[in-house]
């Protein structure tokens, strides 16, 4: 089957691209993951939207998943991309048939970044993105004595969304170190970003009564079988439930296997794809747009989604070009107010410096230690894949996505150079594993 | 070349892959202080893309120096894996039950029987141990065998190893026993006199009496520097990872092995394609579909990981080792079977090179038999 734009992901960005694009006469296939639309931040919310846990944005995500399906487009859900090889526009799928477009557009978001403390590991310790997945698709709130440790505004978030439905944690420990309040306010953006940033306030009023401690550091998760406190330097609580989480970074695995150009963010320490205004990236024929292209938000990952769908539509030849600005100027200034707060909100939640001790496991997949790592880059891996060859880390099912930005880190700390010299894990297909027997189509 | 201070040593080995790192090995278990030069994180390296087979029942088809030499390598491994074990207290899974290679229909059945039929008269007095078998036989041997299998030829000389452990405990060896590995030093210049040579890597200058070309595809440009020749060129292949599964496979297969973590490893194609990486979802397709139809269990296991790897290529697809005769002291080794013949490289090759001469044994392997057939 052959298609004018193939869209990777049917969160935000991938929705109101496909919106607009269809509404522009192009023919559209989008193709995710999920058995319906919303992606992470509206998962299920073709089912949930009304759930006053969740909040009022979720009944805005309802209405943009309910365009979606009313658009002609060529929707796949529950389906992989598994390989993609942009010069011929084909697209290797599992769980339809295979594709091809002229232009390819990766929405695929974000993930949550690793917080690799000593006993991440065990039981009961889970990100807080993982519990807010919980709570979307079955409504399951942790029982007993939760916890939240680590900073960003999920993090507020979910604290609010737990006590909303009855399940409040007991205590938030804070990351962010002290003075980093005083920097990011230098940023500015308040008025501008005025209602996100009423919406922030209004997450920390409502969490207000849930005990916290400021600019925590030496998080540690102890216990024989499962979790059963939480330490940090200078104190301990009981606790039953550890929810960690600092921050989301772009998900690069798609841009990176095929080679697309990155750019390293210092604020934030982690990549994302170089893109222009409307999300083209370094390849001809492909674009990114939404949280894969750098973290912003779902309003802003919306605009992005409608940017790339007019870059598309005037590139196949589609839309003329005095249209094109015409259409594109209102979008261009709601992703500029919907941005409007992230430099404020980049410089306070940047990741806090933190020292991984030996002991502690960096590749949960293949159980590589930091102090394997470290010895590892002292002998000679220079950057992740050397490392990868030497200790089997990011060679297990999450092919990296979890343990990449760790890795580099301690290589860089092991070398004294930086994470952005040392570099990236090179991904290859298939993206998501595909079983032998349905690669063979036997 | 500038002027620059130099870092002196008995013997610069460049290429830090599989062929490099087992002769660097080699050189300093002899007492030669070596230095082992590397590219960066990114690179071909074919080292980081072997399948891990331990394999002599297909090699050296009309060259039954190369089917010798290869045995010889299989013969020397369990020393070396004993040694590595022993120095750095890696496992290298090394296993050698003997294997199989599957034919999926009659006529592979029938060409299978004569090529090794051939090997065996080829090898003379050396003998060349090998069966055929039917498949009724063969699935006692081989559990959940497909009913697409006609039979299999069998060697006792076959088995595999984990290439990455080589590569990691080899560098540990390597370091641990004095030796120099230099990471990010991709080799610039080169200035070569007999027994007296120079190179400039990674913003250095080294200096030794004796120079081992193991770069790989690097070789090519390379050699004629000193004053020899690496016609190697590359060669793309393709391997599926799988998830882990029970222990079901007792032996090696020459398409499918089971590691000791419990991963099948499914490989592998041979293509024409020049210095290109990408991956062809048909030819990873086709790699998928000979698995099933061998092993129809195999169909319900996640491919986790897949790779495309650049082979090092002679043009008569065996190895060249050489001395070059304009700059004695100068050796080139250039193989696509590093993990089979790194028993040989380690322990047989590597003392040649501390001694300044190839056994006579290593002779048909020199470039100048590409001259020879030229010229006739």
């Amino acid at each position: 089957m052959s298609t004018d734009l193939a869209i990777i992901g049917a969160g935000p960005a991938g929705m109101a691209a496909a919106i607009e694009a269809a509404a522009l006469g192009l023919s559209v296939a989008v193709i995710d993951e999920n058995p319906a639309p919303g992606g992470q931040i509206f998962r299920g919310v073709e089912r949930a939207g009304g759930d006053p846990a969740l909040g009022p944005d979720y009944a805005e995500g309802l209405a943009l998943a309910r365009a979606f399906r009313a658009a002609p487009i060529a929707y796949h859900p529950a389906t992989a991309l598994w390989h993609l090889d942009p010069e011929e526009g084909h697209l290797s799928l599992d769980g339809a048939p295979d594709l091809t477009a002229r232009r390819v557009l990766l929405a695929t978001g974000a993930q949550e970044r690793p917080v690799p403390i000593p006993g991440w590991t065990l039981p009961g310790v889970m990100t807080a993105g993982a519990a807010q997945i919980l709570l979307k698709t079955a409504g399951m709130v942790p029982v007993g004595r939760t916890v939240l440790a680590g900073q960003g505004p999920l993090l507020h978030l979910l604290a609010a969304q737990l006590g909303r439905a009855g399940a409040s944690p007991v205590l938030i420990l804070e990351t962010t170190p002290p003075g980093r309040r005083r920097a990011a306010l230098a940023k500015g953006g308040f008025w501008a970003g005025r209602r996100l940033l009423a919406k922030g306030l209004g997450l920390l009023a409502e969490t207000r009564a849930i005990p916290r401690h400021c600019a925590v550091t030496g998080l540690r998760a102890e216990g024989r079988n499962r979790v059963e406190r939480i330490a940090w330097e200078g104190g301990s609580a009981r606790c039953d439930t550890l929810l960690l989480h600092e921050g989301v970074i772009p998900a690069t695995h798609i841009p990176l296997a095929l080679g697309l150009e990155m750019r390293w963010d210092p604020v934030q320490q982690c990549w994302h794809p170089a893109v222009d205004a409307y999300g083209a990236s370094s390849h001809p024929n492909v674009a990114v747009a939404g949280d894969g292209a750098g973290i912003g938000g779902w309003e802003a990952a919306v605009a992005a989604g409608h940017l790339a769908a007019l870059d598309a539509a005037r590139r196949l030849g589609r839309l003329a070009a005095e249209d094109f600005a015409g259409r594109a100027r209102p979008w261009l200034r709601r992703r500029r107010e919907a941005l409007a707060l992230r430099p404020f909100l980049d410089a306070l939640y940047a990741p806090a410096p933190a020292s991984i001790p030996d002991t502690t496991i960096a590749c949960r997949c293949e159980e590589v230690t930091a102090g394997q790592i470290r010895a590892a880059a002292r002998l000679g891996a220079t950057g992740p894949n050397q490392m990868k060859a030497y200790l089997r880390c990011g060679m297990g099912p999450c092919q990296g996505r979890l343990c990449g930005t760790t890795v580099a880190a301690l290589i860089a700390e092991a070398r004294g150079s930086t994470a952005e010299t040392v570099g990236l894990y090179r991904p290859r297909a298939p993206y998501k594993p595909i079983t032998v027997g349905a690669l063979a189509r036997l | 070349m500038r002027r620059m201070q130099s870092d002196s040593f008995d013997a610069i080995v460049i290429g830090g892959g599989l062929v490099g790192a087992a002769i660097a090995w080699g050189l300093q278990r002899q007492g030669l202080a070596t230095v082992l030069l590397d590219e960066g994180d990114v690179a071909y390296r074919a080292s980081r893309g072997n399948f891990g087979l331990v394999w002599v029942q297909s090699k050296g088809l009309g060259a039954p120096w190369y089917q010798r030499w290869t045995r010889t390598s299989a013969g020397a491994w369990p020393g070396l894996a004993a040694e590595l074990a022993e120095r750095t207290g890696a496992d290298i899974g090394l296993a050698q039950p003997g294997g199989v290679h599957l034919c999926l229909s009659e006529a592979e059945f029938e060409a299978r029987a004569a090529r090794m039929a051939r090997m065996r008269a080829e090898a003379g007095n050396a003998g060349f141990d090998y069966r055929m078998l039917r498949a009724a036989e063969l699935r006692d041997m081989l559990p959940g065998l497909g009913p697409s299998v006609t039979g299999a030829s069998w060697t006792p000389y076959d088995g595999h190893a984990n290439p990455l452990r080589l590569l990691h405990a080899l560098h540990r060896a390597f370091v641990e026993a004095g030796g120099a590995y230099v990471p990010e030093a991709k080799v610039t210049e080169g200035q070569a006199a007999p027994h007296d040579f120079a190179v400039a890597a990674g913003g250095r200058r080294f200096a030794a009496p004796r120079v081992v070309l193991a770069a790989g595809l690097g070789n090519a440009e390379l050699a004629p520097l000193f004053g020899l020749a690496a016609p190697v060129r590359p060669q793309r292949g393709q391997v599926l990872v799988t998830e882990r599964a029970a222990a079901l496979l007792p032996m090696p297969v020459t398409t499918i092995r089971q590691t000791q973590e419990g991963s099948l490893m499914l490989g592998d194609s041979m293509e024409e394609v020049g210095f290109d990486l990408r991956q062809k979802p048909e030819v990873m397709r086709e790699i998928a579909r000979r698995a099933v139809l061998s092993f129809p269990w195999i169909g319900g296991l996640n491919i986790v990981r897949a790779w495309s790897a650049l082979r090092v290529m002679a043009p008569d697809g065996l190895p060249i080792y050489d001395q070059s005769a304009r700059y004695p002291g100068a050796f080139t080794a250039n193989c696509h079977s590093g993990v089979t013949l790194a028993g040989a490289h380690a322990h047989l090759l590597a003392p040649m090179i501390a001694a300044g001469a190839l056994d006579p044994a290593l002779e048909p392997f020199t470039a100048g038999r590409f001259d020879v057939r030229a010229a006739s």
